[in-house]
């Protein structure tokens, strides 16, 4: 019953289409933090004509599903004649933008929340003993709180990686070939689906659990203020 | 302002067919959120008591369904089923494609994916349950029923109301999804308003206020349960 | 009603180990009906490890419980020992009010939905009935003004004493405290023994895991001290405090300040 060639032939074909995936989802997350940042602080800064507006920015989009968003970018924005007779029209005619244009859009706006726990969880009296000893405010960010909250902040950064992996698959229904766009059209071409969507479904899994991996690592490099000290002899002597 | 014509309610509007949508979104999410569910609390049960062979197969579950795309497991039950259905269909003499319908394939999709974050909801809400409250039923005598009818089912309950609440949420969300297999609800009403106005994004926009909207009064209507019910753990 | 020469409850040869620990080594006791036994001994000597298993939420390998006269019936399966009647176990549990030392109120119930659960649900009395006794109990225990609040919202103190109004809803034929005011702060552990100072008075049957050496030395009509699982020495409070041949009880009372 089991097919091994076809299996292989399909892992062979959806292999093309990792690269695409990991890029989608790469560069999403790096422009998505940029802009993730500039929310969190907006967010944070007392000034009600920079919070409010991120407010609602980071509701609107974390309300709305994705896919919808990408269909405004992609579909949508050549409703206006000013868009497509702009100089922007290149890039927003072009399949792969919008998609990465919606997909860090929308992650900028659930990472948003993300910093701001992290930064927030930072203890108010680090932030006074640095002050305290003469540091400048952008020191004082780029020196203390910035690694604090990071190391704060990557357990949940990680898993919104992963959750973007996965968003990568709807650019597929907007023609980008990625893994999904690749595995849909081998569907349509031989009709059978259970055995591509398999394959499909491990090349998903393996790519979560190399980056699963990859970020416990980094975890654990971070992390180090938080573990116990290196047990002593002498403390386990005492039974301590 | 045209488009405000064309959502309206009158004779050209929208209106009627993108509330009709909403309502195929609404029933679509709501169905897979009770697969989502049974499926959950299964999940939570095998995870929590069950054995090596059935904890097992529940970590797996839950580990594939959160590590691939939602689209996949549409599709899989949207195409996978016509693998399986169109050459049975073949031996009773119809040709062409068949599968499961839209929303049959959809509402079992968010099911069998939203069941694997209710399973981590369900397993954390069991153990936030304090084992003295247990014991103190268990001491009072009462039967193994009464004991998860009055005590333990309302105490999950209200200790996993916040994360059911964020799941539905995501449910909603996924369900524009199951537009894909051409089920006629608020985003497909959406793309085919689109398609005979060719004003793409008044009808975008117009989906995506429709799901702000049921997100919002879903949230609200989740905090406000949550509020209720946890009186007694609020501090005064 | 109480008649002094029947035992209220009866505790012969019971043995528990978990894992390669032996807790309970062959413990026998026995209370009448209207003993007050304080059942004391330092941590690790097995003393609530025993009352666990009267009600048997502990269940013992070995050893047989009586309660009220009725045997709890028990029996072997694979090496481990079990409850063989569910019913019957369920059924005596009801007549054994318990009160923890974590209080245990649950806590999506009102004070007075906690003292009317087990009556209404476990012993299916007619609620009026229930609501009007819980009330009267929630006065015996000076928190009548407590009753629509949730247990989050009352002091250890009162939690303690809504649980104990709670057992006593139960019209319990003995009831088992598991030191029941270690978790309490000290400014409020007086207002609980208060409370269990008045029932020892009326005559009921109480079986007291505790550390108050003054209020087992007043109060109980018997202590039983255990050290490492087994009964070290046991008597009428009067003679063991004042003239124990154990040489460890001293020793313990000295170190307790009692």
């Amino acid at each position: 019953m089991m097919d091994f060639s076809f299996l292989y032939e399909t892992l062979l074909t959806l292999l093309t289409g990792v690269p695409l995936t990991l890029k989608l989802a790469v560069s999403s997350v790096a422009l998505g933090t940029v802009l993730a940042v500039a929310l969190a602080l907006a967010r944070l800064s007392g000034i009600f004509m920079l919070a409010w507006p991120t407010r609602f920015y980071v509701f609107v989009f974390r309300s709305t599903p994705l896919l919808v968003q990408i269909f405004l970018i992609y579909h949508g924005l050549g409703q206006f004649h000013a868009i497509r007779t702009s100089f922007l029209w290149p890039i927003l005619r072009e399949p792969y933008w919008c998609a990465l244009i919606a997909l860090s859009l929308n992650t900028a706006a659930y990472s948003s929340e993300v910093i701001r726990g992290a930064l927030l969880s930072v203890p108010p009296g680090q932030i006074e003993a640095a002050r305290a000893c003469g540091m400048r405010t952008t020191v004082l960010y780029r020196r203390i709180v910035f690694p604090l909250a990071l190391r704060q902040a990557l357990p949940a950064y990680g898993n919104e990686f992963i959750l973007m992996v996965k968003a990568t698959s709807l650019a597929s229904i907007i023609t980008l070939m990625e893994v999904t766009g690749l595995a849909a059209k081998l569907i349509s071409q031989s009709f059978r689906a259970i055995e591509i969507l398999v394959v499909a479904g491990a090349i998903y899994l393996l790519i979560n659990f190399l980056v699963t991996r990859l970020l416990q690592w980094a975890d654990y490099g971070l992390t180090g203020h938080l573990r116990l000290p290196p047990v002593s002899a002498d403390a386990l002597h005492r039974g301590a | 302002m045209g488009s405000g014509f064309l959502l309206g309610f009158g004779e050209n509007g929208w209106g009627p067919l993108l509330l009709h949508g909403a309502v195929m979104t609404m029933a679509v999410a709501l169905t897979g959120f009770g697969i989502g569910l049974l499926i959950g609390t299964t999940g939570a049960w095998a995870k929590l008591k069950g054995g090596y062979l059935s904890r097992g197969l529940a970590d797996a579950y839950t580990t594939i369904l959160r590590g691939i795309p939602d689209l996949l497991v549409i599709y899989l039950f949207y195409f996978g089923s016509s693998a399986v259905l169109t050459p049975l269909g073949g031996l009773f003499g119809a040709s062409g494609f068949i599968s499961l319908p839209g929303f049959l394939a959809g509402s079992l999709a968010i099911g069998l994916v939203s069941g694997a974050y209710q399973t981590e909801v369900m397993r954390g809400a069991y153990r936030a349950v304090s084992s003295g409250e247990i014991e103190a039923a268990i001491a009072s005598g009462m039967s193994q029923l009464t004991l998860f009818r009055r005590i333990v089912a309302p105490l999950v309950l209200r200790h996993a109301l916040p994360g059911l609440g964020n799941v539905w949420q995501l449910v909603l969300k996924e369900s524009a999804l199951v537009s894909v297999t051409g089920l006629v609800e608020i985003l497909r009403t959406a793309q085919i308003g689109a398609g005979s106005t060719g004003q793409p994004f008044t009808f975008f926009l117009a989906a995506a206020v429709l799901y702000l909207v049921i997100s919002s009064i879903s949230g609200w209507l989740l905090r406000r349960t949550e509020w209720r019910l946890t009186r007694g753990t609020r501090p005064v | 009603m109480t008649n002094p020469h029947q035992p209220a409850v009866s505790v012969t040869g019971l043995r528990k180990r978990f894992g390669n620990l032996e807790v309970l080594k062959g413990i026998s006791l026995e209370a009448r009906e209207g003993d007050v036994v304080s059942i004391l001994g330092s941590s690790g000597s097995g003393k609530s490890t025993m009352l666990r298993c009267i009600n048997m939420l502990e269940v013992p390998d070995e050893g047989r419980i009586e309660v009220g006269g009725e045997t709890i019936l028990l029996e072997k399966k694979g090496g481990k020992t079990r409850p063989a009647d569910l019913r019957q176990l369920q059924a005596i549990r009801a007549r054994v009010g318990m009160v923890f030392q974590g209080f245990n109120l649950w806590s999506h119930m009102t004070i007075l939905e906690n003292l009317i659960e087990a009556p209404i649900h476990v012993q299916k009395r007619p609620r009026a009935e229930c609501v009007e006794e819980a009330e009267a109990m929630l006065v015996k225990v000076g928190i009548a003004d407590k009753r629509n609040h949730y247990p989050a919202h009352l002091s250890g103190g009162q939690q303690q004493r809504a649980a104990i109004a709670r057992a006593l809803t139960q019209r319990p034929k003995v009831m088992l405290f598991d030191e029941p005011t270690s978790a309490l702060d000290p400014e409020l552990v007086g207002e609980v023994l208060r409370v269990m100072r008045a029932l020892a008075e009326e005559g009921r049957t109480m079986l007291i895991v505790t550390h108050e050496m003054g209020f087992a030395r007043d109060v109980s009509s018997k202590v039983v001290f255990l050290h490492k699982g087994l009964v070290e020495d046991e008597g009428p409070s009067g003679e063991l405090f004042t003239a124990s041949r154990s040489e460890r009880f001293r020793q313990f009372l000295a170190g307790s300040n009692g």
